[in-house]
């Protein structure tokens, strides 16, 4: 009956669409009901019309309704659901990338991930490893096949590029032979993005036995490619132009020896004649590598790092920094970040190249020291520590004394705190975050107000498991 | 944390605003006080003239304050009457958790400098608390002045009625035009000519139907380029429903509503045919649309988690858009106990809230089992109420799937009937099973309001 009255009413919808009358087409059976005036049985047929196709008619789907795969459970469990409005609260008020990651991290450390139903990543976006699958199932979710778990020369192609990434680092922290082997035969078929993240990778565990493939990319087709190759073997000490660039580097410094009794060695800085030498030596300290750089010098890299004018000119300690970072060895980097933290030279921007180099019980230390020191913040100190809740002691520090006055004067025109209140509920331990609120409320600010809500989160949140 | 009523006595504007605070400085005005545990901020809701209560929260620190209402006056009088509540310990504020409402209210103000009291400029002058309690004498009964307003109003009533006829066939003469004009012209062009009637409905007394066609071209874009024909006839048809069947029942309350207006809270309060139901219920979703006519419309779907009355509360208030964002009154996902009036109708749907209890702790109350029969869910409404935009429905386990052309679809598990979603589906609401969902069914389109999963409840925005 539905259909044959839909079909009925064909003509009478082609005769509407180009205007004009369409009782004389009404379908047989309503025709007695639209009556002999032309103007009232049009508006009849057209309350009929509507009816039935708004209330009996379905729309059909083109072709076969296909649904995506389950989202797959996650390694962490989601928030709580009991802290989920705090956590889309925090979603909302961290809407800027670092910031957001900031929370996942934090989350992370955790032991637990944000719920699905609040957010989920995009395929490309910087987010923890513990998404991964959630990124594939953004990027595939048609797949109804899980990713194999094992990555091999068979499985490259049959992982989604999110879970490849993981599997090759577990396989490069496994057998980093075996790993640098797969990547040399695999890479070639990659996006030049995709195979800057893979090369980025080897920076793990990274030998003179991957100097052969990463000699490989001095001639790939994308400069940035070949950057990152040039950088990883400049760390390893080769570099085609490294000897003579450093040797030009080099006559922009002096080794003087000071002392009678225990001479020691310093590096003085020469002051550059024109922009064009300034702009000559920056260059130079981008490209040259720090175990070259200090064998110009005639300098052991420690004797290098000892001789440094820390503190004298921020520029040439960060380009350091960043020379130490590309391409030199762990000790070193150490012995880096140490001198940029210390005393008068502290310089906690100048630790930024740094920090995907250093532990995380070596960033936490270089942490409290800048909170300890003058002008330290939360913010400053979230940077290098990372947003993994592991600081003890935090609001015991010269910041959190300067926090809680800033909180007490509520006439302080400093600015909103708001930043450094989230920072530091992204930086303490659990039960830092809990004595944090105890003296935050004692100081005036009512337990309610939104900028304690990391705190609070923080507070609420056990190692993966139960809350309070 | 103590506060004087002289406090309050100086932070009102002027002498009207602290009388009408005293009115509403009552226990039976309000509901859902409470106070956080530091003693520093309370809140509460205050019944009003809407179907939403007002939402009301005060920092006792400095005594701002913050209210859902639309008054200019700040603090407005349901802010006042909250402090004067408090100050004078005539209803208990219990300490419990403050709400995120209030959190987020918070967030955005900040205390002036210093935390001491700051009431408003105005001097005390002119102000007395002691006046504003005083209440006013009725006027004595004047008989003829009784039945010189009663003869107006009639006649009023008379006027308007006259004037609704002449703008339905105004309208049905504009439907017919569109016939002979071509809808696929139409189509191209709804917003101008549906605004042109729109007015002519606005000049006739019929607001709300006259709201209905200024919605009608954004409900036909919404469709699909090739369902817009389709759309248009349904539409259109649905107009002339409407006003076949008000001229047919003018005095038909439903009909009244579609057309004219609603029943003042008031009137309906009194009504002795209007439904109360007294239940948990749990907040679907809250749907806040700017309409053309510059005016607000909220609308706060609430699902009935007992096992009797109406399955759905509909509320809906209307405020100008120039009174700037309103904050929600309720929070999606949330259950609580509640006394609800509803408008009379064959399918009782808008209400307004009578009478709230605390919010539960835990959201867990199971949704109720849908209508044995999806085919009668989506239809009988349509069928009882032909010229209604939509409906809402609970709809059993399914899934949201794509078809051919990407188009999203939410597809019955047991594969019985398939439904074209509005808009679009993206995120979780797409990877898992839908153990539930309530949604509104416009009758060829689903627009999903909530679901249940193994995931939890999600929201749809």
């Amino acid at each position: 009956m539905t259909e044959r009255l839909l079909e009925a009413l064909g003509p009478v919808l082609t005769r509407w669409t180009m205007g004009g009358g369409a009782a004389p087409a009404a379908p047989a059976a309503w025709r007695d009901a639209l009556g002999e005036e032309a103007a009232e049985a049009e508006l009849r047929l057209l309350a009929l019309s509507g009816h039935f196709l708004g209330s009996l008619t379905l729309a059909e789907p083109a072709g076969e309704i296909h649904a995506l795969a389950p989202l797959p459970r996650l390694a962490k469990p989601p928030v709580p659901e009991a802290l989920r409005p705090r956590a889309r609260r925090l979603l909302q008020a961290v809407r800027e990338p670092s910031r957001r990651r900031d929370l996942l991290d934090f989350l992370d450390a955790r032991g637990w991930t944000l719920h699905p139903g609040d957010w989920l990543p995009g395929p490309n976006d910087e987010v923890p490893d513990v998404y991964t699958p959630w990124q594939d199932w953004a990027a595939s979710a048609d797949s109804a096949e899980g990713a194999p778990q094992a990555l091999s020369a068979e499985s490259w192609e049959e992982m989604a590029p999110a879970a490849r990434r993981v599997a090759f680092a577990s396989l490069r922290r496994q057998d980093p032979d075996a790993a640098a082997l797969l990547l040399g035969q695999k890479i070639g078929a990659e996006t030049a993005d995709e195979r800057v993240r893979l090369l980025s990778m080897i920076r793990q565990g990274l030998t003179e036995v991957d100097r052969p493939l990463l000699e490989g990319f001095a001639n790939d087709r994308a400069p940035r490619v070949q950057a990152t190759a040039a950088a990883l073997l400049g760390r390893l000490g080769h570099g085609a132009t490294a000897e003579s660039d450093a040797a030009e580097l080099a006559a922009f410094f002096e080794v003087q020896t000071k002392g009678f009794l225990r001479r020691t060695r310093t590096v003085v800085p020469q002051p550059p004649k024109t922009p064009a030498q300034r702009n000559r030596r920056f260059s130079l300290m981008q490209s040259v590598p720090f175990p070259v750089f200090a064998a110009s010098l005639e300098l052991t890299a420690e004797k290098l790092i000892a001789g440094w004018p820390w503190g004298a000119d921020h520029g040439l300690d960060r380009a350091l920094a960043g020379m130490a970072a590309r391409s030199s060895p762990d000790a070193a980097v150490v012995a880096v970040a140490e001198a940029l933290m210390t005393g008068a030279s502290l310089d906690p921007y100048g630790l930024h190249s740094l920090l995907p180099r250093l532990a995380p019980a070596q960033r936490r230390s270089l942490a409290t020291r800048l909170l300890n020191a003058q002008g330290g913040t939360y913010a400053q100190a979230l940077i290098i520590a990372g947003a993994e809740g592991a600081l003890d002691d935090a609001l015991r520090t010269a910041a959190g004394i300067a926090l809680l006055q800033r909180l007490q004067d509520s006439a302080a025109t400093t600015g909103d705190p708001a930043g450094e209140l989230l920072a530091l509920g992204l930086l303490t331990t659990q039960a830092e975050a809990r004595r944090a609120l105890e003296r935050i409320a004692a100081v005036g600010l009512v337990a309610a107000d939104p900028r304690l809500d990391m705190l609070r989160l923080n507070a609420a949140l056990d190692n993966g498991g139960t809350t309070r | 944390m103590a506060i004087d009523v002289k406090a309050v006595e100086r932070l009102a504007t002027d002498q009207a605003s602290l009388k009408a605070a005293a009115g509403l400085a009552r226990p039976g005005k309000w509901s859902g006080l409470g106070a956080s545990h530091d003693a520093a901020l309370i809140w509460g809701d205050c019944a009003g003239s809407g179907a939403n209560p007002y939402r009301v929260a005060a920092d006792l620190r400095d005594l701002g304050s913050k209210c859902t209402c639309p008054s200019r006056k700040f603090p407005c009088k349901h802010g006042l009457a909250l402090l004067w509540l408090k100050a004078e310990a005539i209803a208990p504020f219990p300490a419990g958790d403050t709400p995120d409402w209030v959190s987020d209210w918070l967030g955005r103000r900040r205390p002036a400098a210093g935390s001491a009291p700051q009431p408003a400029a105005a001097p005390a002058a002119g102000k007395d608390l002691s006046a504003a309690r005083v209440e006013e004498p009725e006027a004595a009964d004047d008989p003829k002045a009784a039945a010189r307003r009663e003869a107006a109003a009639k006649k009023r009533g008379e006027d308007t009625q006259r004037a609704i006829l002449e703008a339905l066939e105004a309208l049905e003469q504009w439907v017919g035009d569109q016939l002979r004009l071509g809808l696929a012209g139409f189509v191209e062009d709804a917003t101008a000519r549906c605004r042109r009637i729109g007015a002519r409905l606005v000049d006739g007394k019929a607001a709300a139907l006259a709201g209905h066609v200024d919605e009608l071209p954004g409900r036909l874009l919404a469709l699909p380029a090739g369902d817009r024909l389709r759309g248009a006839t349904v539409e259109l048809g649905r107009l002339v429903l409407l006003a076949r069947a008000y001229r047919a029942a003018p005095e038909e309350a439903t009909l009244r509503r579609a057309v004219a207006t609603a029943e003042t809270r008031e009137a309906l309060l009194d009504d002795p045919a209007a439904p109360r139901v007294a239940a948990t219920w749990e907040v679907l979703a809250e749907q806040v649309r700017t309409r053309r006519d510059g005016l607000v419309s909220q609308t706060t779907w609430l699902l009935n988690l007992g096992a009797t009355g109406p399955r759905f509360a509909m509320l809906l208030d209307f405020f100008p858009a120039s009174a700037g964002r309103r904050a929600a009154v309720f929070t999606p996902g949330e259950q609580f106990d509640a006394e609800f009036l509803f408008y009379p109708a064959p399918l009782p749907l808008r209400a307004v809230l009578l009478r709230r209890g605390a919010t539960r702790e835990a959201a867990d109350q199971d949704w109720p089992q849908p209508a044995p029969s999806l085919e009668d869910a989506l239809t009988a409404p349509l069928l009882q109420e032909p010229w209604a935009a939509a409906h809402p429905l609970l709809l059993p386990a399914g899934r949201i799937g794509f078809d051919r052309a990407g188009a999203p679809w939410w597809q019955a598990d047991d594969g019985s009937a398939a439904l074209p979603l509005a808009g679009e589906a993206t995120g979780l609401l797409t990877g898992t099973v839908l153990t539930r969902a309530a949604a509104l069914w416009s009758g060829n389109r689903l627009q999903l309001l909530a679901a249940q999963s193994p995931w939890g409840r999600i929201a749809h925005d």
